[in-house]
């Protein structure tokens, strides 16, 4: 009987070993789901919601093509509008396409701003496309996007 | 951080009312993303970036930012504004950490 009972603990044992790893790998996985590790395309809908994304002109986004450096890359993103009181850009996002965390900065603009540009320095891990996307007061949706060459990561 | 370290920078700087702007804002900050490691000890460092950016002019908030880890380091913020009289332009920032800063400059348009 002791026999018996001493296997009876040893297959819970086991069978409890089995399980916690794949619980905590589990735990981390959530962990690590949070609102910046959706992928481009995602983080684009999750903005927009679901409305259509026009490529335009009227954005011009300013990246070098060939970064020596990921750790940083300027980017300016100018947007040609009147930024009047009735017509102005209301967001400008920026995107690193093949970042692990590829929402870059949120900026929201109001008319006071007197002219719609905004400019940073990012980080990129890999060559890929930078884009942005722009919100207009109408709600319409503008993009631009380029690709950028990285010769050594900056992504650590 | 302790003593926060930022700048901002207005061209140019001899303004007239009602002329547009462009200011910069520059702070010292690490900007770890959290995926990188110590050389020496061979741990992850943990992620502290700035999270929030606000451009405030006189009391009216002008530019909201909602910054994530990809920013680089000493991060600079670059946008135009239009001055309208005289004041004060404050810019508060918020740490990954739930540190708040703020660095002001005196608005002074001259003609």
């Amino acid at each position: 009987m002791q026999r018996r009972d001493f296997f009876k603990q040893l297959g819970t044992v086991a069978a409890v070993t089995a399980v916690a790893p794949a619980m905590s790998f589990a735990a981390d996985a959530k962990k690590t789901k949070g609102p910046n590790d959706f992928s481009y395309q995602q983080a684009v809908e999750v903005i927009t919601g679901g409305k259509p994304v026009v490529v335009s002109s009227k954005v011009e986004l300013k990246v070098p093509e060939i970064a020596e450096n990921g750790a940083v890359v300027p980017v300016t993103v100018t947007v040609d509008s009147p930024m009047t009181d009735s017509d102005y850009v209301k967001a400008i996002h920026i995107f690193a396409t093949k970042n692990g965390n590829t929402r870059c900065i949120d900026v929201f603009l109001t008319p006071d701003n007197g002219k719609a540009m905004f400019a940073t320095r990012i980080k990129l891990g890999q060559t890929q496309e930078v884009a942005a996307l722009v919100e207009l007061s109408d709600g319409t949706f503008l993009s631009a996007a380029q690709s950028v060459k990285v010769t050594i990561g900056g992504c650590g | 951080m302790g003593k926060s370290q930022a700048l901002i920078k207005i061209k140019p700087k001899k303004y007239k009312d009602g002329e547009v702007v462009k200011v910069s804002f520059m702070v010292m900050h690490p900007m770890e993303t959290g995926l990188r490691k110590d050389k020496k000890t061979k741990q992850v460092i943990p992620a502290l970036y700035i999270n929030d950016v606000k451009f405030e002019y006189n009391g009216k908030v002008i530019t909201t930012m909602k910054v994530w880890e990809t920013l680089s380091v000493n991060p600079v913020f670059t946008t135009y504004m239009k001055i309208n009289g005289s004041g004060e332009l404050k810019v508060t920032y918020t740490d990954s950490s739930g540190e708040v800063n703020e660095k002001s400059t005196k608005i002074k348009p001259k003609g």
